[in-house]
């Protein structure tokens, strides 16, 4: 594949019935299967974990993450890995497809067009003759997770604080 | 020269290669003390100093270069024996050691030298190595711990680890830094690299499970199967094993540390090391070097008397300290052991009275080792009061704090007159912990073992203990105790609450002072057999590699990491103080729990009610005044209360569901309102339905108190809580 300074290695994905990409060279791996354990009172996002080669790694459900419906004949749901430092995270994407040099000049920096929860992830929109893809930040991805709903915690007792 | 980067990681090694030399240094300065005579010591201080000297000219550090230049000259005439060694050379000597220290300090965070200026000490060891007299050098050095009080009048004199008699222990201390340690045996590993090996042993350890599971009858096959499960488990050991470390790296600082603190005390200190070869793991020798240095000053500034004073009681001049580390069942010891004054219990209980901590009554009740216990409260010693009476603790809250982060315990025991022993025990390590793997609802779940005190099969009608619905705080009643339950599969959302559930086990955990249960449905064979509930299986302790979550699971606050199991599945370990917290289970320490007791025996009468919402409560009978029944339209808002009046008085009234943190329910017409007397005048307190009035069959348990409770008692059969009304009420 070309590389250069003009372009930008990205690997697109499918949610919801849009197209995503992030920077191909965070993707650790791309699984097809993977068995999940379920995180009790995590996030809604966060569907599970996975267990990849002695490493624990979340599982990001993308369309909850982004709050998209399930568009009809999704292909083949994936797993794409991707490293951020030490941890690693899993994006349950509805379809991965391929990795493209993109044009830098071409990705233009606007807000995403999919919805408010995929707003604050979205870095900029690159037009292809069919689709838009929007490009994500993975760390803006991970982060906002804590400020979405949570399922409510079964309480006993009372709570504290007088 | 060397390029950019790769100049980087040399200083980089230059950096660690020093510092150990610098630990070396010191080491063998106090040996020289001790010994002036020691050529040999001498000759590897020398040596020691000019390999700095020859690696800061590499990199170009000047400053270091002239520093350690003017300390090799000095320490050439010394070797020489053109210059005597006396108290002024040890000391700027040890000047030599702090000023390299800082400088390297400052090059490990900044890359650059800094604008330290050592001319003045430059000059003084130039100075002397011509021979000249010289002002005596500044004693700041040994102030590495600022606001230390200042020395007493007594002439300051320091005695380390010098052995008046051939104790073993004192030899070893002072022969610890005699021999370099042998640095070709051992290599440098990045620790990465060997958390990688212990991922992929863990990867070994579940292929060989799966040949396990394949069924065959090949004597060759089964052979074979047998050997790779051996030396899989030897692999797994070792792999273990390089991440440990021996403790020495800790206590080889003490000497120097104890010196100076000496110093500046006006102390005299033999110190001994015992057990540096105790192996942990280098995570948690990080973690424990801060606490045990705590310890080991207020052993000497607070622990060990200055010299007249022991010399008067008849001890020794020179106080003892002792380190000592060494393996028992499966955990590390440490123990800082000192024979000063110990810690004055009387002093230390006034001051738990003074602080509320417990009522005089029940102090004088508890034995002298609980009492010494409140020394880790926190805030606790900041207290000049028991400093002065030869109590310690500057911060012993911060010490408990850290020990028990990583697992670990502190106890103290103090002998008045005779000295203070403090016992910190610490995992081997954090990487590999044995845990009970349970089963909730679908899940598994694991909990440390290290807070396990018993598993209890739940039998209601075969006699076993019941768990007992307090109206939202369910309970187990053990042995006449009464302890707070957390359902798991509720708590984390798996199933549904039920009214009342007598099947699973209860596993007792503690954590920190709280002990609590939790219910659990069976106790699961970590091999993923079927899943069994008989506590005949409990048997499945087992000992798991904990893998790290990530940030964005910690954040929940209940999982404390994640392991994989034998059979491949990943199962998240329970961070038992997490759900201790969000569970807002009752939270009260034993500490606290001595003084309820203490004010309220059993045999009192209590008035049972029924809150608004349902609850069952109880009220001290000789605190109510009276009962009333009043309308709703009775009630009227005052300044953000609520009141009702009676003639010219005003009595504010308050839900004893909001009491108890929670919501009022909506009041009907009428409403019942006990009436108390307080110090601030009589105070209402609305209920929903009052029952009777029932003397108490058990004594008030303090364990339970949630927001509002005081405590949980037996009332007519029944376990009832007890509304905390010695406050102020939140009318």
């Amino acid at each position: 594949m070309l590389k250069s300074d003009d372009t930008r290695d990205v690997c697109e994905f499918r949610v919801g019935g849009h197209s995503f990409a992030i920077d191909s060279e965070g993707v650790a791996e791309v699984l097809h299967s993977a068995a999940l354990t379920p995180v009790p009172l995590a996030p809604e996002a966060i569907v599970g974990l996975l267990h990849l080669r002695g490493r624990i790694v979340p599982v990001i459900d993308m369309r909850r993450r982004l709050e998209l419906s399930a568009a009809p004949g999704a292909a083949a749901p994936a797993h794409l890995v991707v490293r951020r430092a030490e941890d690693w995270y899993s994006l349950l994407v509805d379809e991965v497809l391929d990795v493209h040099a993109i044009p830098r000049a071409g990705i233009e920096p606007h807000a995403s067009s999919v919805g408010d929860a995929a707003a604050d992830a979205v870095t900029g929109v690159f037009a292809c003759p069919d689709r838009l893809i929007h490009i994500l930040d993975p760390e803006r991805v991970v982060q906002a997770i804590h400020r979405q709903r949570t399922p409510p915690l079964v309480r006993h007792g009372v709570t504290h604080g007088r | 020269m060397v390029g950019a980067n790769d100049n980087e990681e040399f200083v980089q090694e230059f950096l660690v290669e020093s510092s150990e030399n610098l630990d070396q240094l010191d080491r063998d300065l106090i040996a020289l003390e001790q010994a002036p005579g020691d050529e040999a010591r001498l000759a590897s201080i020398f040596r020691t100093v000019h390999t700095i000297k020859g690696n800061s000219g590499f990199f170009g550090f000047s400053k270091l270069g002239a520093i350690t230049h003017s300390g090799e000259h000095l320490l050439g005439r010394l070797r020489d024996g053109k210059l005597a060694l006396d108290d002024r050379v040890t000391g700027s000597l040890y000047s030599l050691v702090d000023a390299v220290r800082a400088i390297l300090r400052t090059i490990e965070t900044t890359g650059k030298e800094g604008d330290h200026d050592f001319r003045d000490l430059a000059q003084r060891l130039t100075a002397m190595a011509a021979g000249e007299p010289t002002e005596p050098p500044p004693r700041e050095h040994a102030l590495e711990i600022a606001a230390e009080p200042p020395p007493p009048a007594a002439p300051v004199e320091a005695e380390i680890a010098a052995p008046p008699e051939p104790a073993a222990p004192a030899e070893r201390a002072a022969g610890a830094g005699g021999e370099r340690s042998g640095g070709e045996a051992s290599i440098r590993v990045d620790v990465g690299l060997v958390g990688s090996i212990l991922d992929l042993v863990g990867e070994l350890v579940l292929a060989r499970n799966e040949l396990r599971s394949v069924a065959t009858d090949d004597p060759a096959v089964l052979a074979a199967a047998h050997r790779i499960n051996a030396v899989t488990n030897a692999l797994q050991e070792t792999a273990v094993k390089t991440r440990l470390q021996p403790i020495e790296q800790v206590f080889n600082k003490f000497p120097r540390t104890v010196r100076d603190l000496a110093v500046s005390c006006g102390r005299e200190v033999q110190l001994s090391i015992d057990g540096g070869d105790t192996e942990l793991d280098r995570t948690l020798i990080e973690s424990i070097r801060d606490p045990l240095t705590h310890l080991v000053r207020n052993a000497v500034d607070h622990g060990i008397e200055p010299p007249d004073v022991r010399a008067a009681r008849g001890k020794p001049r020179a106080g003892r300290l002792a380190l000592r580390a060494f393996n028992e069942s499966g955990q590390v010891t440490i123990e800082v052991e000192d024979d000063g004054g110990g810690i004055a219990v009387a002093a230390v209980r006034d001051k738990a009275v003074a602080k509320g901590l417990v009522s005089a009554e029940a102090a004088v009740a508890l034995p002298d080792e609980r009492i010494l216990q409140f020394i880790f409260e926190p805030g606790f010693s900041t207290a000049a009061a028991v400093t002065s009476v030869s109590g310690r603790g500057v911060g012993m809250d911060v010490v408990k704090t850290n020990i028990e982060a990583i697992g670990g315990t502190v106890d103290v025991h103090s002998r008045p007159g005779l000295g203070t022993t403090v016992r910190v025990r610490v995992p081997l390590t954090l990487a590999i912990m044995p845990v009970l793997v349970v089963r909730s609802g679908s899940e598994r779940l694991a909990i440390p073992q290290a807070a396990v005190r018993e598993l209890v099969p739940l039998k209601g009608d075969r006699g076993g203990p019941r768990i007992e619905g307090l109206d939202g705080a369910p309970v187990v009643r053990l042995r006449g105790r009464l302890l707070p339950v957390v359902f798991l599969d509720e708590f984390l959302g798996l199933r549904a609450a039920t009214a009342c559930r007598d099947e699973g086990t209860v596993v007792l955990v503690r954590v920190d002072d709280h002990e609590f249960g939790i219910v659990i449905d069976g106790v699961r064979t970590t091999a993923g057999g079927a899943g069994g509930t008989a506590i005949g299986e409990a048997a499945s302790l087992s000992t798991v590699v904990v893998k790290p979550i990530g940030g964005l699971l910690a954040q929940i606050g209940l999982y404390a990491g994640a392991t994989v199991l034998g059979d491949g599945g990943v199962v998240l370990i329970l961070d038992l103080r997490g759900i201790l917290r969000a569970a807002a289970l009752p939270v009260v320490r034993e500490s606290e729990a001595a003084s309820v007791e203490a004010s309220l025996a059993s045999g009192d009468r209590y008035l049972v009610c029924r809150t608004g919402r349902g609850r069952r409560i109880a009220l001290p009978l000789e605190a109510i005044e009276r009962l009333e029944n009043v309308r709703a339209s009775e009630l009227h808002a005052l300044g953000g209360r609520r009141v009702v009046r009676r003639g010219d008085a005003f009595t504010p009234v308050v839900d004893a569901d909001r009491l108890l943190g929670t919501v009022a329910a909506a009041e009907s017409d009428t409403i019942n309102v006990v009436v108390l007397g307080g110090p601030a005048g009589p105070v209402g307190v609305a209920v929903g339905q009052i029952l009777d009035v029932i003397a108490a069959e058990s004594p008030l348990q303090p364990s339970l108190v949630a927001a509002g409770v005081r405590g949980a008692l037996a009332l007519g059969g029944v376990a009832t809580e007890v509304l905390d009304i010695s406050g102020d009420l939140p009318c």
